[in-house]
């Protein structure tokens, strides 16, 4: 399952922070911050698994490998988009390239949603950042992964808000993160999300 | 006044840089003012606020009644900022959840469904028992309801019931169930129980094989990705239970694996057929080799292909999976995998590594360390001036920080954080690679080393590319010795397993471990930076001590053991040391074929001053271990100064003059007893406990008088007895030097208590002169006794029965040489079966025939089960992980229908489990009942001494002030309310030392000692309370 959800931009500061397990604030933003710490200093070319930050490594090793699973978070998964960094923390459950994918299509439901998705959108309406979240996990288990079903769930709860125009600089020239993300991965419909990679 | 939105909070939060703390802390005082508004609006919108900074730390736990409020609004963007508040800042122990499980129900039960979404949304995040309990029955109607959405996260939500309140399965499962075997159903239903099944499938797989004719249709049928790979995953839990579906998933997973287009498909079908056992099962079959090759040729395309490092960190997981298994197939891609230890991403690296200490072998052993110790000596050691780039981010863990606008709007191009030069590597890799190149070595007792020359070189290179260790003053004083950081010790422990094991390199060893010792050459044997390695040199010191015969320099080594350096290093490596002093002196001094000339009495009595100097002031160190020892051998040290001055050189014209016998035989026979050899970490429970053994009757029946006469005693005339018996039997042995030092006879009390015996076999390596000792003390009065184990090394001649038995069994293990350890043999056949992997061993092994001491032990060998008991008695609970969701109280529920087995079906464990937790709750109960009835009668007491009235008035009063501070603290006893309300701002525990609540409400001076007494009593019967609950 999964066990937790980051988002955070490239200074470390938290845009979305979902934890499936009651977790106390500041032991919440240490594994924040530790987590920054690993990724901050990963060049692009790495891959998109960290090793376990040090408040999770410490009892991972006590773990029975004798089983094949165990509900020891085990994998920590992010993608990079644009200023912002995506972070998923499972058990050996899920798939890690799965996850991968998973996080495409979270962006890409906050893409359609607010149409060219920046991080200003994400800071101004981070309750619509939860409640997309929320269609695609509940309880840190996965129920949708179609894109089509997520973006409708969010717009049956109501109008989503516009970041304010006056935030705007740029207008069409501030890049978002789905521009700079999709270009190449290739935008596909509902159906070809799952054959990006 | 004016009301921020949250909108106003972030513009205000980015125009002030700088001064984010104070604007926070007003932004929270205005929130907490509005929050407690009437307008449901205001209300809300201060939560949203209060929300959005908990993000950043921001403690919202004293809202939490206000949370429930605004999740009581029937306004749906209102409920949804409580709902979301709630998910963010409800703890555990927030006392409000009793309120709001009501508050869930209801909306469960609402017509609408976004506002139904809401509770099954949040429920996960709050649920405890008792509540799972009270809202499943609301729940499980929703399984049906109408709009799919809600359908699919009931499911879900009724798992995480499940996992705190088990028994939800058993009136949920059987419909799920008919959710899941109804074709009509809505695909995203279906792939969300698909989900939750996975989940609990691993758990109790035999309880899903019924469902496998459904799974497996949806497998072949489904176009949905994200359910197929958690299919796979789930059948590759089912198929070892099942073999028969083997035979029927393999068509359609070798199918996928060649038409699918998605990489993460392709890669679950590859490791679901590698997890599911189905190679094992097909092996040898013309199926099962193409379905091998099919599998690791694409596993092995993933590690090659260019540009994505993804699909090579997936590919060497799935490698570890199956090397245990096939290490020939994996061996196979030996040069794509050891590519990966050098990659640069250390992701990539430590998985890489994960998996060669799996696949190493005598012929790639040395290949394999090469390649990492060449990664440890390139890289810079990191400075601790390298981890400031991020303190920026340390400082979020307090104060959270403007928002820095300028990147969040325009899309930055992605800058790169590394340079090209190669990056020093972090400590915590540092410390694994070094670990697993010492675990590679030393596997199987050295099997796969051919050369201990070479495995001397690459420990003596480890040590200078050790990491400095981290608190090292810390720890040590806990002795903790498996601190994580400390890989000097580690390092040492080879050096010092070889020197045992390994009589062909030990001159080599002991030479390594003498120019570790050297502190004139410290400099160049440790790394420049920190006191990376020091760990070692507790062992290194000790093979000195014991090997000192070895030595090819023992004069400088005795300097650098006195050096006032020494002084400085942590408590356990200067006991060490003290140990070494006089073994080396021993040696030096200890020859009785040279003739006592006054040269040679000048050399030795300053010498033994030396000695004295450095040891006189460590006989008041603050470790004991220190002391104990500089005492013990500062005296005797002394002797020999007395007897060395007091006999009188001969001339230098040849005639041959006896030096002290203290000097060449006394002294000596401390350290010179049997040979140390390696004992099986469960050979000392195998010790028959003899039959006359009688451990009831007291040592000293007269025990009570000598305390209670020692207690008269005064402190002096007391060490003046310790130190009699240290120096008056000591000087009759200058006499009859063939017997030992007396100082052993004080270990013959603890020798009767298996306990403390027990713990010498932990200790054998740090304090090996004890157990020569006790030998050569006892060996004429213990001949028959069993806990008294004659070794190879014993010329005494007396060979008891028990004795032989050692000896034989040794013998077994003694006379092993390399080629014979099993696992080579296994690697030989293997490796020539396969032409991929290059030899070049054979030629080069017989020329050098290494004999390794194995383990000593009584009888056939210890199977590891009793062994792990014995050496680390495991903790019965493991440490649970941050963020883990315990779903173990799934495991004892049986999801068949046909019923009864379920509880038969409870593992031994869970058994225990649920005992110890029975136990527990009746103990927590009876605490509180007891500490109820306490507290009661206290607050009887109080009623009778005290004017009521007066007194609550008091109370409400300050109850006023202390509102806004810490309204949620407020317990919930009246008697501890009380108590909290006299001393506002103080911590709980401080209320013990300053009861200023006494002197304030303490009015009726004669009331005043009663009732200090109770305020202590309800201080302790809060903190029953909390850890009862």
């Amino acid at each position: 399952m999964i066990n937790a959800v980051l988002v955070f931009n490239n200074a470390g500061q938290p845009r979305l922070t979902k934890f499936y397990t009651q977790l106390e604030t500041a032991v919440q933003q240490r594994l924040i911050s530790e987590i920054f710490t690993l990724v901050a200093n990963r060049p692009n070319s790495a891959c998109n698994f960290l090793p376990l930050p040090p408040l999770l490594a410490s009892a991972s090793k006590s773990s029975t490998p004798t089983t094949q699973h165990n509900d020891t978070p085990s994998l920590v998964t992010y993608r990079h988009y644009a200023t912002l960094y995506f972070i998923v923390i499972s058990t050996s459950t899920e798939s890690p390239l799965a996850l991968l994918d998973f996080i495409q299509v979270f962006v890409q439901a906050l893409d359609r949603l607010f149409e060219n998705v920046c991080e200003l959108d994400l800071i101004f309406n981070f309750e619509t950042l939860h409640a997309t979240l929320g269609e695609m996990i509940v309880g840190g288990v996965v129920v949708e992964t179609q894109l089509e079903h997520v973006v409708t769930g969010v717009k049956a709860q109501g109008r989503v808000a516009k970041r304010p125009v006056n935030e705007s600089k740029g207008g069409g020239g501030a890049g978002g993160l789905g521009g700079l993300t999709f270009g190449g991965l290739g935008r596909g419909g509902g159906e070809g999300i799952w054959s990006g990679r | 006044m004016f009301e921020k939105s949250l909108y106003d909070l972030i513009r205000g939060l980015r125009n002030h840089k700088g001064s984010e703390r104070e604007y926070i802390a007003e932004s929270i005082k205005e929130c907490r003012k509005e929050i407690r508004s009437n307008d449901m609006d205001l209300k809300a919108t201060a939560l949203m606020k209060l929300t959005y900074l908990e993000m950043f730390g921001h403690d919202m736990s004293w809202a939490s009644f206000n949370v429930l409020e605004v999740m009581s609004s029937s306004k749906f963007k209102q409920k949804r900022t409580g709902y979301l508040a709630a998910v963010q800042s409800f703890r555990r122990d927030t006392e409000v959840l009793v309120l709001a499980e009501n508050q869930l129900k209801k909306d469960v039960m609402s017509p609408t469904p976004p506002y139904i979404a809401l509770p099954l949304g949040a429920i996960p995040h709050v649920v405890n028992p008792s509540m799972a309990n009270s809202v499943l029955s609301d729940l499980i109607p929703r399984l049906t309801h109408s709009h799919a959405m809600i359908r699919k996260k009931t499911v879900v939500t009724l798992y995480r019931l499940a996992l705190v309140y088990p028994e939800t399965l058993r009136p949920a499962w059987p419909k799920i169930k008919e959710r899941l075997l109804d074709e009509s159903e809505d695909p995203s239903v279906t792939a969300a129980i698909v989900n939750v099944v996975c989940e609990l499938g691993w758990r109790r797989p035999q309880d899903f094989l019924p469902l496998a004719p459904r799974l497996f249709d949806l497998l072949v049928s489904g176009d949905n990705n994200w359910m197929a790979i958690k299919l796979i995953k789930l059948f590759a839990t089912l198929t070892p239970l099942e073999p028969r579906l083997i035979k029927k998933l393999l068509p359609p997973l070798t199918k996928i694996i060649r038409e699918t287009s998605a990489m993460s498909l392709l890669y679950e079908c590859i490791n679901g057929i590698i997890q599911g056992g189905i190679l094992e099962a097909v092996e040898g079959t013309s199926e099962g080799d193409d379905v091998a090759k099919l599998c690791v040729g694409k596993l092995r395309g993933m590690m090659v292909i260019e540009g994505d490092s993804n699909l090579k960190y997936v590919a060497l997981l799935a490698f570890e999976k199956i090397v245990r298994l096939h290490p020939k197939l994996v061996s196979q891609q030996q040069d794509v995998i050891l590519e990966c230890i050098d990659d640069p991403d250390v992701s990539i690296r430590m998985r890489a590594l994960d998996l060669v200490v799996g696949m190493v072998n005598a012929d790639n052993l040395t290949a394999i360390v090469g390649r990492l110790m060449r990664q440890l000596r390139n890289a810079p050691i990191a400075s601790p001036t390298h981890e400031s780039s991020n303190e920026r981010v340390r400082m979020t863990e307090i104060v959270p920080y403007a928002d820095d606008d300028s990147d969040a709007e325009e899309h930055l191009p992605r800058h790169e954080h590394q340079s090209d030069q190669p990056p020093s590597l972090p400590d915590d890799y540092r410390i694994s690679v070094i670990k697993r190149i010492l675990e590679m070595c030393s596997s199987d007792t050295y099997g796969n080393i051919s050369d201990f020359d070479w495995y001397i070189d690459v420990l003596v290179q480890l040590v200078r590319v050790s990491p400095s260790t981290r608190h090292t003053s810390a720890s040590e004083e806990k002795g903790d010795t498996e601190r994580s950081d400390d890989v000097g010790g580690g390092i040492g422990r080879e050096l010092q397993n070889v020197a045992i094991r390994v009589k062909s390199v030990r001159s080599e060893a002991v030479d390594a471990a003498q120019s570790l010792v050297l502190v004139d050459r410290r400099e160049q044997m440790f790394p420049t930076s920190g006191n990376g390695g020091q760990g070692v040199l507790e062992y290194a010191g000790w093979l000195v001590g014991e090997y000192a015969n070895y030595l090819s320099r023992p004069e400088p080594v005795m300097t650098s053991l006195l050096h006032s350096n020494s002084l400085q290093l942590p408590s356990k490596t200067l006991a060490v040391y003290l140990q070494a002093v006089p073994k080396v002196f021993s040696s030096m001094a200890g020859n009785d074929q040279v003739s006592w000339t006054p040269e040679r009495k000048t050399l030795m009595s300053l010498l033994m001053a030396r000695i004295i100097h450095f040891l006189e002031p460590l006989s008041t160190h603050p470790s004991l271990e220190v002391q104990e020892r500089a005492v013990e051998y500062l005296e005797l040290m002394r002797l020999a100064a007395e007897a060395a001055s007091g006999t009188a050189p001969g001339t230098n014209n040849g005639d041959f003059t006896d030096p002290p016998l203290l000097l060449t035989q006394a002294i000596p026979a401390l350290f010179s007893g049997a040979e140390l050899n390696p004992v099986a970490p469960g050979a000392q429970r195998k010790v028959p406990v003899p039959d006359d053994l009688d451990l009831d009757t007291p040592i000293n029946p007269n025990l009570q008088h000598l305390l209670s006469h020692a207690e008269t005693e005064g402190f002096e005339t007391d060490e003046d007895d310790v130190y009699a018996s240290y120096s008056e039997p000591m000087a009759s042995h200058t006499e009859t030097p063939t017997i030992v030092a007396p100082a052993a006879e004080r270990l013959d009390a603890p020798h009767r208590e298996p306990a403390s015996y027990q713990n010498a076999v932990e200790e054998e390596y740090l304090d090996p002169d004890i157990i020569s000792r006790r030998k050569a003390d006892r060996r004429e009065r213990y001949k028959d006794d069993p806990f008294y184990i004659e070794t190879e090394g014993d010329r005494s001649g007396a060979v008891t029965p028990l004795s032989r038995i050692v000896r034989d069994g040794n013998r077994e293990n003694n006379d092993l040489d390399i080629d014979s350890i099993p696992i080579m043999d296994l690697n030989l056949e293997r490796a020539s079966s396969s032409d991929h992997v290059p030899r070049a061993r054979s030629p080069r092994r017989p020329t050098r025939k290494v004999e390794i001491m194995g383990d000593e032990n009584l009888g056939p060998a210890a199977d590891n089960s009793s062994r792990e008991d014995i050496v680390q008695p495991r903790p019965t609970r493991v440490k649970k992980s941050l963020l883990e969701v315990d779903s173990s109280g799934l495991g004892s529920l049986s999801l068949v229908d046909d019923d009864g087995s379920s509880n038969r079906k409870l593992t031994q464990l869970d058994m225990e489990r649920k005992q110890q937790e029975e136990a527990d709750m009746n103990k927590a109960l009876q605490e509180v009942e007891r500490l109820r009835l306490e507290m009661q009668r206290a607050s009887e007491r109080l009623h009778v001494k005290e004017e009521v009235a007066v007194k609550k008035k008091k109370r409400k009063v300050r109850k006023v002030d202390v509102e806004g501070d810490e309204p949620a603290s407020t317990p919930p006893v009246e008697a501890v309310g009380e108590e909290a309300d006299a001393a506002p701002v103080k911590k709980k525990k401080k209320k013990k030392v300053k009861p200023e609540g006494d002197i304030e409400a303490g009015e009726e001076a004669d009331g005043t000692v009663k009732k200090k007494k109770k305020k202590k009593r309800t201080v302790i019967l809060d903190d029953g309370e909390g850890t009862a609950e």
